[in-house]
C-alpha cells in the first residue's frame, strides 16, 4: 500500500455524480446521432470534458456532483457502512476526461460518429460505475501499466 | 436518421451497457478451479504482513491477494479475508500491492486488481479469483480445505 492514503470518502459520493454523468453522455449521444443537433452534442460533450478535468485534477469534494451529493442527498442517508480512497474515482474522472477529449478532437477533425462513439464509450463506463459499482481503476490500470502506458512512479 | 432511428439505438446503448453490467457482476468475485497450479516463492512476491517478511503459509489455506493503488474493490476484499483470519486462524491472508510490480503482474498475468490466489498448506495455488470476492466465494473455497 501506499505510504500517505488520504482521507476517506462516502462511497455513494462518486456513483452519484457518475448517474448525472450518464445521463448528460446519454443525451449526447441522442443528440450527436443527428447533424441539426450535432453542434449541441459538441457543447455537452465539452461541459463534461471540463467537469470530468475537475474531477481528475481536484477529486470529487472538490467536483460540483460531489457537492450536490453533499449538501442535498447525503444529508437524507443513513451513514455510510464503510469510505473509501479517493483516488480510485478520481483516475476513472481521468479516464473519462481522455475519452471525452478524443470525442471533441475527432468532432474537430470531422471524424463522422467520432463523437457519438467517444460519448458512448464515456456513458457506457460512467453507467457501469452508477448501476453495478464498477471500478474502472480496479480493471485498466494494471493492464495499462502492464502494456507501458502507465509508467512506474 | 430519424428520431425513431436514434431513440432506438439509444435503448440499445443502455441495454447493452445494462448486459454487460450483469455479465460482469455474475463473473466477478467468483474462483476458478487450477489444476498442477505453481508453487509460490514468498520471498519472490515479497509478500509482508504487519511489517515483517511472512515466512510460512496458512496451515490450513493462504489467500494471496494481488492489488493496486485505484482499487476500490481492493480494500473491500482485504477486509473479508481480515474477518476471515480472525475466526480461522489456521487461514492467512497476503495482500501485496503489485502497482510497481510490473513483474508481478507479468508472471501472474494479473489483469484486474484485486485477483486473488488460493493456495494449499504448501503453497500451491489451487484456484484464482477474478475481481472483488464474493463471502459465498470464500466459504466454498474454505470448504475445500476442511480437516
Amino acid at each position: 500500500m501506499s505510504t500517505t492514503t488520504p482521507a476517506g470518502i462516502d462511497p455513494r459520493g462518486p456513483r452519484f455524480g457518475a448517474a448525472i454523468t450518464s445521463a448528460l453522455l446519454l443525451v449526447t449521444v441522442y443528440l450527436a446521432l443527428d447533424a441539426a443537433t450535432l453542434n449541441i452534442a459538441y457543447y455537452l460533450l465539452s461541459a463534461a470534458t471540463v467537469l470530468f478535468a475537475i474531477g481528475a485534477l481536484f477529486g470529487n469534494s472538490k467536483h460540483p456532483y460531489g457537492w450536490i451529493f453533499r449538501t442535498f442527498v447525503k444529508p437524507r442517508l443513513a451513514a455510510p457502512k464503510e469510505l473509501e480512497d479517493p483516488r480510485p474515482p478520481q483516475f476513472a474522472q481521468g479516464v473519462g476526461l481522455f475519452v471525452a477529449a478524443i470525442g471533441l478532437v475527432l468532432h474537430q477533425l470531422a471524424v463522422p460518429s467520432g463523437l457519438a462513439i467517444a460519448a458512448a464509450a464515456a456513458f457506457i463506463a460512467a453507467f457501469l460505475n452508477a448501476a453495478f459499482g464498477f471500478c474502472l481503476g480496479c480493471q485498466i490500470y494494471v493492464g495499462l501499466q502492464r502494456i507501458g502506458i502507465i509508467r512506474k512512479h | 436518421m430519424s428520431a425513431d432511428f436514434r431513440l432506438g439505438l439509444i435503448f440499445g446503448l443502455v441495454a447493452l451497457a445494462a448486459v454487460a453490467g450483469i455479465i460482469w457482476r455474475a463473473r466477478t468475485g467468483k474462483a476458478k478451479k487450477i489444476s498442477g497450479g505453481e508453487q509460490i516463492d514468498l520471498a519472490e512476491i515479497g509478500a509482508i504482513k504487519d511489517g515483517k517478511p511472512v515466512t510460512q503459509f496458512g496451515s490450513r489455506v493462504t489467500f494471496l491477494q494481488f492489488s493496486s493503488e485505484f482499487c476500490t474493490a481492493c480494500r473491500q476484499t482485504a477486509r473479508l479475508y481480515r474477518e476471515l483470519e480472525l475466526v480461522h486462524p489456521d487461514v492467512l491472508h497476503i495482500e501485496v500491492d503489485i502497482t510497481n510490480r510490473t513483474d508481478l503482474a507479468n508472471k501472474f498475468n494479473i489483469l484486474q486488481t484485486p485477483t486473488t490466489l488460493v493456495l494449499d498448506s504448501h503453497g500451491r495455488v489451487t484456484s484464482r479469483i477474478g475481481g472483488a470476492v464474493k463471502q459465498q466465494t470464500i466459504q466454498d473455497e474454505l470448504g475445500t480445505f476442511e480437516i
